[in-house]
């Protein structure tokens, strides 16, 4: 047959590892543009901003832009040691397997606990915030004079539509639906145009002296010593993390891009160099426009820090704030679905690897995706949005600040899991010292103590939104609560499935020193 | 027909409906099958990241997945598995067609519709508009028929329209590699706006009907045995389900007149027969390409 069978058609039964069928892939379909336009349409950069500016603010005052530059600092370092592990062990299951095989299957079980944890508050976040501007959008373009938008802050209409977005998200992602390149594109550049208009307008109202509460820019607002205590920097900092993440997606994009040696590098630093103009140009416009009062438009004031756009897009845009609305809600549309494919797959790992029940392993025959684990956390996300409506006084920051927490935890092990899982390789090369040991491990310092940091200042009543139950914060609850669930599961899945416990599906390993071998 | 069969296979009851007709027209004719599962290409994901260890992990349990539907395939019947990646279940079905110079492409019906019927879904509508090669649609419980269930007879729809010669050379190769008998089927009432009174579309009908089938006999060769009927009814569906079928009959259907020369498209009266249908409908290209079904090809008897 070999006039007719081209090398694209790999026949299973003697091919498993030929040609195509390497990574089972069309090789090198994404190209720096493609990936640009992925990472930044993972880090949604209108839906970040909208909802930890505030959160931000509260915490450091002007020194926003400051925060920003720091934070990004851990995030990358944790990133490098991200991409080696990718490189050396691809797998869905990510931190999850990772830290299985540098530190054994519990530890490896809480990462993996870790970033579904994350992943799902941040899913319940995103629907929460497409809804505001979902009725907001309705709202300008009707011109109902806020009659709509409030509507949105209506516990029961707001949970039943926050439902039906997750519920919409869901579906696309069961099935697979993906919008056309060209449209994500335009999605993407559409969403960038927007929040540089938005910057480039508050810079005309502090001009024109019809700012809010103009605040002249100074240089101290780029200083972290200019913040004052310690907690409010470390607070600053885990939401700084947020900010970035899904940044790494650009950086570990290897074997897929046109050209491996250099897109995957260029694209991260693209992405970034677009996302960090982006967050500051914003910040520091927003805040030279607004201010950091605790009335009204400022931005200190607790009423509007949970979503800051939506109540500065009207005065500082004008009939163009739908414009906002909108880049806002695609932003957070298109990474709801990016976003959901990251709990489903390392569920999946979990589920194949024997940590949790096989179902989890099971990958839909039609569409070709995790089915049972993507439906598993879409209604973990629903149920945790529907309990905390109820239960905080302002939902989205104290998910916001839970999430920042639960990011630090999980990629702090996975930083060590780097160091820890190559430590015969550290000393192979120069390189290998800065990026599979100073970088990562330093990078996870910094997460570790923030997130014990983070822990310890929330058991404050009135940290984040001021929501406490018996006199300890909500958010220091929540994260307390979060692990010691994942425990419990983790316990009883041992029992039930020992397996994987004993490290008989996914071994301890370290792979030997390539000096050593050439020697 | 001693060409190959692609059968586009999914994990689902469709699929194994698709792989238990395919069996059984390679039992029938001789042809070898392909079993094709179709993955979706990274091109089209423009959101979600890519992610290599998803992918491997999708393609081992993509190639167990056919590893199960080839030990349903019975052990006479030449058979080879593949895994294709593609923007679509149509595509990639109509490419390893085209590369192998496939004679046949059979897929199972969406799930959903009744027992033993066939509900279009929209893979399978995208197929008839893309393929140029015949489609076999295989009703829900196909996999029920035993494989080895010969093929007692093949019901031509016939129409006036261009495509009656590839539809009646479909259906003469595939009587003669099948040893079924052939039998010329005209539907009346076709064509006909629904606010004319139904007399008279039964006289129009049948006058039609007759022509059709004396000048679609006259071209079919001697040997094949052939019978004609003509079916009434006040609608396509009444008429259709008022003919009588043999257990593992097969009907041919030409394709619209809309579609373009040599690809498929299912034309209303089509559309509607096949809700009706109780039996597998194969879809016959206005114009047959250079894959004629039993023309001898140049991938015949090849490993």
């Amino acid at each position: 047959m070999s006039g007719h069978e081209g090398a694209a058609l790999a026949p299973t039964t003697d091919q498993v590892e030929g040609g195509l069928s390497k990574k089972g892939l069309s090789a090198g379909t994404v190209g720096l543009i493609g990936a640009v336009v992925i990472g930044i349409s993972c880090i949604a950069p209108a839906y970040t901003l909208t909802a930890a500016l505030g959160p931000t603010v509260s915490a450091v005052g002007f020194q926003v832009p400051a925060i920003i530059l720091v934070g990004f600092i851990p995030m990358l370092l944790v990133a490098f040691g991200y991409r080696e592990l990718n490189r050396s062990m691809p797998d869905s299951g990510t931190s999850f397997t990772w830290a299985s095989r540098a530190f054994g299957p519990w530890i490896g079980w809480m990462a993996g606990w870790g970033l579904i944890a994350a992943t799902i508050i941040v899913l319940s976040n995103l629907a929460g915030i497409a809804v505001e501007f979902l009725f907001l959008l309705i709202d300008q373009v009707a011109n109902t004079q806020g009659a709509i938008a409030d509507l949105a802050f209506d516990p029961f209409i707001n949970v039943a539509v926050c439902l039906l977005f997750v519920l919409g998200a869901t579906f696309v992602s069961y099935r697979d639906m993906q919008t056309t390149q060209k449209l994500q594109y335009i999605l993407v550049s559409f969403q960038v145009a927007v929040l540089l208009i938005f910057a480039i307008a508050a810079f005309v109202h502090v001009a024109n002296g019809s700012a809010f509460d103009a605040s002249p820019v100074e240089l101290s607002w780029f200083n972290p010593f200019a913040v004052g205590s310690l907690s409010a920097v470390v607070a600053g900092l885990s939401l700084s993390i947020f900010i970035f993440w899904g940044w790494d997606v650009t950086l570990t994009m290897n074997e897929e891009t046109k050209n491996p040696e250099k897109t995957p590098g260029r694209a991260a630093t693209l992405t970034v160099l677009t996302i960090v103009s982006l967050y500051l140009l914003i910040s520091v416009g927003l805040l030279s426009f607004a201010g950091t009062g605790t009335k009204d438009l400022g931005l200190g004031n607790e009423d509007i820090q949970s979503n800051v756009f939506f109540y500065l897009s009207g005065p500082i845009l004008g009939p163009f704030a739908f414009l906002v609305s909108l880049a806002v809600l695609t932003s957070s549309a298109s990474s709801l679905q990016s976003t959901f494919v990251s709990p489903a797959r390392t569920l999946l790992a979990m589920g194949h690897y024997g940590a949790l029940p096989e179902r989890f392993a099971k990958v839909s025959p039609r569409f070709f995706t995790p089915g049972f684990a993507t439906i598993v956390s879409a209604v973990v996300a629903s149920v945790f949005y529907a309990v905390m409506r109820f239960a905080s006084e302002d939902v989205l920051q104290d998910t916001i600040l839970t999430l920042g927490m639960m990011i630090c935890f999980y990629y702090g092990i996975t930083a060590f899991a780097c160091v820890w899982y190559f430590r015969r390789q550290l000393w192979d090369s120069a390189r290998n010292v800065f990026f599979m040991l100073l970088f990562p491990l330093v990078g996870g310092i910094i997460l570790l103590y923030l997130f014990v940091q983070t822990l310890i200042d929330s058991m404050d009543p009135g940290y984040g939104s001021g929501s406490n139950i018996g006199g300890l914060g909500l958010v220091f609850i929540l994260g307390i609560a979060i692990i010691a669930i994942g425990i419990a599961i983790m316990i009883w899945q041992a029992v039930t499935r020992p397996a994987f416990f004993r490290g008989e599906t996914l071994s301890k390993d370290a792979p030997a020193s390539l000096r050593r071998r050439v020697a | 027909m001693s060409g190959r069969i692609v059968v586009g296979y999914t994990a689902t009851k469709a699929g194994a409906d698709a792989v238990a007709l395919g069996s059984r027209l390679a039992v029938a004719s001789g042809a070898s099958l392909d079993l094709v599962l179709v993955l979706p290409n990274e091109e089209r994901s423009v959101i979600t990241p890519p992610d290599p260890g998803y992918d491997r992990y999708l393609r081992g349990q993509a190639e167990q997945w056919l590893a199960g539907a080839a030990a349903k395939v019975p052990a006479s019947v030449e058979h080879r598995e593949h895994v294709r990646y593609a923007e679509s279940f149509a595509e990639g079905l109509t490419a390893v067609a085209d590369e192998i110079g496939a004679a046949l492409i059979v897929v199972g019906t969406a799930q959903g519709g009744a027992r033993g019927r066939h509900t279009i879904g929209s893979t399978s509508t995208e197929l008839l508009h893309s393929s140029d090669v015949p489609v076999v649609l295989a009703p829900k419980g196909s996999r029920k028929t035993d494989a080895s269930a010969a093929v007692p007879r093949i019901t031509v729809a016939v129409g006036t329209r261009p495509g009656a010669e590839a539809l009646l050379q479909t259906a003469a190769s595939l009587a003669t590699s099948t040893g079924a008998a052939v039998r010329l089927l005209s539907l009346v009432t076709v064509d006909l706006p629904p606010t004319v009174d139904t007399g008279v579309i039964r006289l129009a009908g049948a006058a039609h009907a007759d022509d059709v089938l004396a000048r679609a006999k006259a071209e079919l060769s001697a040997d094949v045995p052939t019978e004609v009927v003509v079916a009434r009814g006040d609608s396509i569906e009444t008429a259709v389900r008022g003919i009588e079928w043999l257990p593992g009959e097969l009907v041919l259907v030409g394709s619209s007149r809309l579609a373009q020369p040599r690809r498929l498209f299912l034309g209303s009266t089509a559309a509607k027969m096949l809700r009706e249908l109780p039996v597998p409908m194969i879809v016959v290209p206005r114009a047959l390409g250079p894959t004629v079904p039993g023309a001898t090809h140049s991938v015949e008897g090849d490993r």
